[in-house]
């Protein structure tokens, strides 16, 4: 095989990259590790998909005290076919920071903001006509008697006829990738890039492993690198490339409890679109998947005293308190594994914050109409009554909780200071001549939202740039 | 065409562990039950990344050699309740994978294991 452009990856950064240079008339072979799954295929959310469409069944972890499980999809859309589809625009003082800080040129918050509105329109983004759901209103309801600032987040959705239950998700393998495809570009399946063969700072050859384990080899002329914030910087040290790789992760530490009211509001196969955005960027709140297996994990880890509520599965729902984390993660790869080392530090504000977050949900529970909460953390108590909450909150510790995150980026930082960046303004990785990333790895840090919609914007402009200064061979 | 290498599998280490455990936590499971369960918690350990499995066997290698000796299954119950640095992540890893798969494929299990 050989293409003029080979993209690796086809998630938010992948199949918008492969869009764009498709239809600026670029030969685009866009490689996938993991496999074409049909939207509806599968029941979202539950175990088949995780086997499906999650690297490792979901069952990954970045190494620290504590350890953080973490979740990447390998799919074709990657993460965009399995996460929760909440769409934010990207926050525009995010923006400027970064262009001041991490010296990111030409980084126009008009033109962003212009390529935001097209994505928007590209996913039909929008709210869920009529009302968002139980388990959304809990959070509405108990930020109202709060006062604290909430709203309902929009998603990459299309609904017929004003109907909620017709909703059909937006994601990459619905929109980009057969726009890509369309343009002319092609797309593998089952086959993960093991390196890049470099010469002189210029990559020139892919070498490939099927899923049946045969080797083969790609040519091309330019890389874009987009197998996330995990996958992306492990390819490049496996191809020898070095500079500020895989050294500065950043992710939204996350821990979670469990809420059970008087009526039934479980959604197995669904998740809350509401947050909690009063204490943002620092903290916010939000919703999680709540299947029953799901509901049996969060309550395991004080399985002693929580497991008699399991039969009430269905009065139950699990919500998130994420933090914008201080800490900071290394991506690793080492000759001879074949996954990447991933580890986090949490610093002691990030601890301090999760436990305080945690508490401060704990209350909106209760102001929701909560009759029990079931905090995840190993010696929690259920808490019945707001005096519950300093017991709580006294006992916690984020050593004994279960703190998850599947929001990850910043491992190529994007920008001109060398010290601190991977890859230059535009996503090419300093020191090469055709390598480029373009996934949420550019990322200079988490951005406090969810940040898909980041990625996708700052992909598209990128592979724009690129498509302005390079010519398609024709 | 050249091909990659396979790894060794952790089923042998790894489902002794998860029955001992599963026994203990859910009783009255159905042995069919239990089975089908230790079964997906083997897939799910063979199929983590390369780092993590090293972790695994290696804890997975110590509790497997406690339980071979006279009275081990107890002491390596035992020692699974405690919140013990690193050891205790793996029987931790366990039932999470295990407590996931029982409560969704029947839902309705009480919380000992019986079926509802």
């Amino acid at each position: 095989m050989d293409a003029e452009v080979l993209v690796i990856g086809s998630g938010a950064g992948g199949a918008t990259t492969a869009a764009v240079l498709a239809e600026a008339g670029f030969d685009v072979l866009v490689v996938e590790e993991g496999e074409w799954i049909e939207q509806g295929s599968v029941v979202p959310f539950s175990l088949q998909q995780m086997d499906l469409q999650y690297r490792a069944g979901g069952v990954t972890v970045a190494l620290g005290l504590p350890s953080i499980a973490y979740t990447e999809g390998r799919c074709a859309g990657g993460g965009t076919e399995i996460n929760s589809g909440l769409y934010r625009r990207p926050p525009e003082d995010v923006l400027q920071r970064w262009a001041d800080d991490f010296r990111i040129a030409d980084l126009d918050l008009a033109e962003v903001s212009s390529i935001a509105d097209e994505v928007e329109r590209a996913l039909s983004v929008s709210t869920v006509p009529g009302g968002a759901g139980a388990p959304s209103d809990v959070l509405r309801r108990g930020a109202d008697r709060l006062g604290w600032q909430n709203s309902e987040i929009p998603r990459w959705m299309k609904y017929s006829n004003d109907d909620a239950g017709s909703g059909q998700r937006q994601s990459m393998t619905r929109t980009y990738l057969p726009r890509a495809v369309a343009a002319g570009a092609r797309l593998v399946t089952g086959c993960r890039i093991e390196r890049l063969e470099m010469v002189g700072g210029r990559a020139s050859r892919a070498i490939t492993m099927h899923a049946d384990g045969r080797l083969g080899s790609i040519q091309f002329r330019h890389v874009f690198v987009c197998g996330g914030a995990i996958q992306s910087p492990a390819l490049l040290q496996r191809s020898r490339i070095s500079g500020h790789i895989g050294r500065s992760l950043a992710v939204h530490p996350t821990v979670k409890l469990t809420a059970r009211f008087a009526d039934e509001l479980n959604v197995p196969d669904d998740v809350p679109v509401h947050q909690v955005k009063e204490f943002a960027p620092d903290l916010s709140f939000g919703g999680s998947a709540s299947q029953p297996g799901l509901v049996a994990l969060a309550l395991s880890d004080q399985w002693r005293t929580f497991s008699k509520a399991i039969t009430d599965w269905r009065r139950m729902s699990i919500y998130y308190a994420a933090i914008t984390s201080e800490g900071r993660g290394r991506v690793m790869s080492v000759r001879g594994l074949r996954d990447p080392i991933v580890t986090y530090r949490l610093t002691r504000r990030d601890r301090a914050m999760l436990g305080s977050g945690l508490a401060r949900l704990a209350l909106l529970m209760l102001e929701a109409g909560a009759e029990e909460v079931y905090p995840s953390y190993r010696g929690a108590p259920v808490v019945r009554k707001r005096r519950d909450l300093a017991t709580m909150q006294s006992k916690f510790s984020a050593s004994k909780a279960s703190v998850m995150t599947v929001h990850l980026c910043s491992t190529v930082p994007m920008g001109e200071d060398t010290a601190l960046c991977g890859a230059d303004s535009f996503g090419r990785v300093h020191g090469t001549a055709n390598v480029w990333v373009n996934d949420a790895s550019l990322l200079p840090t988490a951005p406090g939202v969810n940040p898909q919609g980041t990625v996708m914007a700052l992909a598209i402009r990128n592979a724009r740039r690129f498509a302005g200064s390079e010519r398609p061979r024709g | 065409m050249a091909s990659a290498p396979r790894h060794l599998s952790l089923d042998r280490i790894v489902g002794p562990f998860a029955h001992l455990l599963l026994a203990a936590d859910l009783p009255r499971l159905p042995d069919e039950r239990r089975l089908e369960v230790v079964g997906f918690v083997q897939r799910r350990a063979d199929a983590v990344p390369s780092f993590t499995r090293f972790g695994i066997t290696m804890i997975a290698v110590v509790y497997r050699a406690i339980m071979v000796v006279p009275g081990g299954r107890g002491a390596a119950r035992f020692i699974a309740a405690r919140p013990l640095p690193v050891l205790a992540e793996y029987p931790r890893l366990i039932r999470s994978l295990a407590y996931a798969y029982v409560w969704e494929r029947w839902p309705d299990t009480r919380p000992d294991g019986a079926a509802r």
